[in-house]
């Protein structure tokens, strides 16, 4: 299937990988060529290419074009093409093919950096956070979160507990650079009294591997994390506010065969569900100003792991969380939503100016909502809309859920505002 | 009104061959299609450059010629070419023993062939049935038969300011003592008629020769019309032409045309020249032979189905087979028939034109007084701008070779760009002004890719209405008949992956735009359909 034509640089035959790789009548045999895919994908036009050419070019054999274009990086492998496709065909499957297939020193440094970090320690973290840092980190935190209020004086945040219930894994951003962001979650656990632990191995919310081409790396990875829950024997992997860290673990133990002795839970079905057992007595009471709120659908969540289900989950904890009328939606949304072009590894890839071109498209959504605060479950997600609303001079925030729910609940310490801004930053204290 | 030395009626690759040749020593032509190039035979065919194989066992004297002149060809056409090589493969319930002897005959010949064992040829083409029990290796090679045909006219153009008029259909003949003087033609788009003055006139209408001939008060051409059908695929199936090693029948030839493949074909003798067009039951026919050698063919997407009549020169007192009639060529002069200046050149194969060309050429020459010799079997063919992009896979590479994002796709599945739109607008030959998109489709890759038409019809459309190519209601009915015509092809294919394509134009071209609804006369849809965007 494929052949060396240079040093170190394969190609691949994309129509034959596509027949192998594809489902029977999905393949790129049955398109129609009718360009919903493109119409619908951020990245069209980039790099002279779009899903609808990336199929045409693998049926007329353009393999040499396939295999060297760097509009491959700017596919975040979304999969709106798939899911807006009539004949159902994903072109993000053979876009992470051609990624394997670049050699190493010519991927975008920052996405093969962040995986080689993942697999230096065994916490997974893709900013290299060791196992101590991260004990610490957390240590530390939960002694602030303690003194804070007498509430949370006997707070926990265990690390290692055999037979928890929930695995929650913790993405790396907060013990390296914001620990005072893991705080309201920690005080959401203890507002509902979960019997939860993090773990001090596979701990790691990010996964890059999968974003370099690299499959043995991916597989590793998805390994370590599911060894992790395993001997731990906990019930349920609760990923957090992430998207693509809940993407690669559950299809990964899918695509490499692993046994997993636990179902993988999104922390937001979470909210949902102790909001409606009334474990997490949040209302909008707060937003006496009006201040309007919207929602971006993380991909790797939405679309490409729990669909509408997920979504539907996502406005129900927004929209009691913020009212109903102060709730504004994209268009389109939900599983058609668009991608914001954080994922995929574009924050990482260096590709800055490929990048807002390809969130322009999410920036315009945002500005039609005019909504005041963007509200994401996504760590990608969150990181890409908040540089979009500086590059285009946005004037909207973007916040997490924790953030909102601590709001609300009126729990949300000083130093845990940092994403609200003027109008909700001495609201409640 | 046009003044020539000689007149050739018929834009296929005969008759442009001879209005090559005939340049190349000089003399100036007219040559006149009632539709467009390449309308009959020479667009509805496989596109192989016969090694001679197919015809090794059963017509010695065809088989050698189509080895010298595939030979001569791939030196003075090589970018009209694809020397992909070829196989002949014996499956299961074929005759052994006609198998057996394909190698000497290949040799009396003179074709290169070898035996193979079939796992060897396995190992070529993965696609071939496990079945095969004898299989050899010939030089078989493609050839673009829309590209050499534009090379041609593009060429005598060049050389002699040569002409060629589409859609100029021969009423008459005025003949005076013995001599054709004119020929009366009319525009079959406006009506006008053209007096065209020759002093030679030759007929190279291909299966329509007969009928020209007899306009011509002559009654010696006698035609055998075999209807063939071909199958297109989606994606190429193959590198090379694989050929069914039996007495040649139908779909057991399969030939890669670029990017995709051709299955072919059925024969069927027809009487009517009229309405020639594929059916289900051929199609079904070619795809159950297809299977035995190639047994992928079972679930490949088919595209597009076409038909060709082939031109067969039927001897007194043939049988009326269309398999077994000669595929040689006869070059009449009508001398005997009291006719001086009026020759008919009819039979034949796309291998040999070159050949019937220089024959005809001779005897044009001779009897103008001019004694230059042929210069075609060495003189290579130019190519140019406006004649490259019938060639499947050139616009795509040239596309992203160019890096102008700004140069629009208007064609996806193909990837031609405007600026290939634009070269054929203003220079290939025949396009001249309002050009069709039929005529733009006989000129590129517009309309043959996945979608036949349904959005680069409406593109290209688009575009020159933009270009002010069109200002009136009549590009619409162009796209109209382009579509129409589409359909046909696509029709007797629609099954599996490819009726959601075929639904999915209805509903662009009938409910969206009403196409099925135009009026033929002008002006009588709403006018907003054709304002500019």
């Amino acid at each position: 299937m494929e052949t060396t034509s240079q040093a170190a640089t394969r190609t691949i035959d994309f129509k034959a990988a596509a027949r192998d790789l594809l489902p029977p009548g999905a393949s790129y045999d049955a398109c129609l060529s009718c360009g919903l895919c493109s119409a619908g994908c951020p990245a069209s036009g980039l790099e002279g290419m779009d899903p609808r050419r990336f199929i045409r070019m693998a049926m007329l054999d353009m393999n040499e074009e396939l295999s060297t274009t760097p509009w491959i990086w700017t596919c975040t492998q979304c999969q709106r093409c798939k899911y807006i496709c009539p004949m159902s065909i994903d072109v993000s499957v053979l876009v992470g093919l051609a990624r394997s297939a670049w050699p190493t020193e010519k991927k975008p440094r920052g996405i093969v950096r962040s995986c080689e970090a993942q697999l230096r320690f065994p916490g997974t973290s893709a900013m290299g956070l060791q196992e101590q840092d991260f004990v610490d980190a957390v240590e530390e935190g939960v002694a602030s979160v303690r003194g804070q209020n007498d509430r949370f004086a006997r707070l926990e945040a265990p690390i290692d507990k055999q037979g928890a219930y929930f695995f929650v894994n913790q993405n790396s951003r907060e013990p390296a650079t914001e620990p005072e962001e893991m705080g309201p979650l920690w005080k959401i656990f203890d507002y509902v009294g979960a019997d939860w632990t993090y773990s001090s191995t596979g701990w790691a919310a990010e996964n890059f591997c999968m974003f370099a081409g690299d499959d043995q790396a991916w597989r590793k990875m998805v390994e370590q994390r599911v060894d992790a829950v395993n001997r731990l024997g906990c019930k349920v992997w609760l990923n957090t506010e992430c998207g693509h860290s809940f993407y690669t673990l559950w299809k990964g133990v899918e695509r490499f065969g692993l046994k997993a002795d636990f179902e993988a839970g999104s922390l937001v079905s979470y909210y949902a569900r102790w909001i409606r057992e009334g474990r997490l007595p949040v209302n909008a009471e707060w937003n006496t100003q009006g201040i309007k709120f919207t929602v971006q659908d993380p991909c790797q969540l939405v679309r490409k792991s729990l669909g509408d289900t997920m979504a539907d989950d996502i406005r129900f904890v927004a929209r009691t969380l913020v009212g109903d009328s102060n709730f504004v939606d994209m268009a389109p949304s939900r599983s058609a939503n668009y991608c914001c072009g954080g994922g995929g590894g574009f924050l990482q890839a260096g590709m800055k100016e490929l990048r807002y071109a390809y969130g322009k498209r999410k920036f315009d959504q945002i500005a039609t909502t005019q909504a005041d605060y963007v509200l994401t479950p996504c760590h990608n997600c969150h990181s890409q809309i908040e540089d979009l609303g500086q590059h285009f001079h946005g004037g909207y925030r973007v916040v997490h859920f924790w953030t909102l729910i601590c709001l609300s609940l009126g729990i949300l310490g000083a130093d845990e505002r940092k994403y609200l801004g003027p109008d909700l930053a001495r609201l409640g204290l | 009104m046009f003044e020539t030395e000689a007149l050739i009626i018929g834009g296929g690759v005969t008759g442009t061959g001879v209005m090559r040749d005939l340049a190349l020593r000089g003399i100036h032509c007219v040559l006149i299609d009632r539709r467009d190039l390449n309308a009959g035979a020479s667009g509805g065919n496989h596109g192989l450059l016969h090694s001679g194989g197919r015809y090794a066992v059963g017509d010695p004297d065809t088989a050698a010629e189509c080895r010298r002149e595939g030979d001569i060809l791939k030196a003075v056409a090589p970018e009209c070419i694809d020397a992909c090589g070829g196989l002949f493969v014996a499956v299961q319930g074929d005759d052994p023993e006609y198998a057996a002897r394909f190698l000497e005959h290949c040799r009396s010949a003179g074709i290169e062939c070898t035996a193979i064992t079939p796992a060897e040829a396995r190992e070529l083409e993965p696609c071939l049935s496990e079945k095969l029990f004898a299989a050899y290796t010939v030089p078989d090679a493609t050839i673009d038969p829309f590209r050499i045909t534009l090379e041609n006219v593009n060429h005598a153009q060049q050389l002699t300011q040569s002409i060629f008029l589409a859609h100029t259909e021969l009423e008459r003949f005025i003949v005076d003592g013995g001599t054709i003087r004119s020929a009366v033609c009319r525009d079959t788009r406006t009506g006008e008629t053209t007096t065209i003055h020759a002093r030679q006139v030759v007929n190279a209408a291909g299966a329509w020769a007969m009928r020209v001939a007899r306009l011509a008060g002559c009654s010696g051409v006698n035609l055998l019309y075999s209807k063939g059908t071909l199958i297109i695929s989606n994606a190429r199936i193959g590198q090379r032409v694989i050929n069914r090693l039996r007495r040649p029948g139908d779909g057991d030839i399969l030939v890669p045309g670029g990017t995709v493949s051709l299955l072919g074909t059925t024969s069927q003798t027809v009487q009517n020249l009229d309405d020639i067009h594929p059916t289900v039951a051929e199609v079904d026919d070619l795809v159950a032979e297809g299977i035995a050698m190639v047994p992928q063919v079972a679930h490949t997407r088919f595209i597009r189905a076409f038909s060709g009549v082939r031109p067969l020169l039927m001897a007194a007192g043939a049988d009326a087979d269309g398999r077994k009639a000669s595929r040689g060529f006869s070059l009449f002069d009508h001398e005997s028939e009291g006719l001086a200046n009026f020759a008919t050149v009819a039979g034949g194969k796309l291998t040999t034109f070159r050949l019937m060309a220089e024959k005809t050429g001779d005897l044009v020459a001779r009897r103008l007084g001019n004694s230059q010799p042929c210069r075609t079997e060495t003189t290579p063919l130019p190519s140019g701008d406006a004649v490259r992009w019938t060639e499947p896979g050139f616009a795509p590479r040239y596309w992203v070779a160019r890096r102008q994002p700004g140069d629009l796709i208007l064609c996806e599945c193909e990837m031609v760009p405007a600026s290939a739109i634009d070269s054929i607008v203003e220079n290939a030959p025949g396009a001249q002004l309002q050009v069709s998109l039929n005529a733009i489709a006989v000129r590129s890759r517009v309309g043959k890719g996945t979608c036949q038409g349904a959005f680069c019809s409406l593109r290209v459309t688009s575009h020159l209405y933009d270009r002010q190519v069109y200002d009136s209601p009549v590009g619409l009915r162009h796209t109209r008949d382009f579509v129409a015509q589409r359909f046909k092809g696509v029709a007797p294919v629609a099954w599996g992956e490819h009726l959601p394509q075929l639904e999915l134009a209805e509903a662009l071209h009938c409910g969206l735009l009403g196409l099925d609804r135009l009026a033929d006369d002008g002006g009588q849809f709403p006018p907003t359909a054709v304002q500019d965007p």
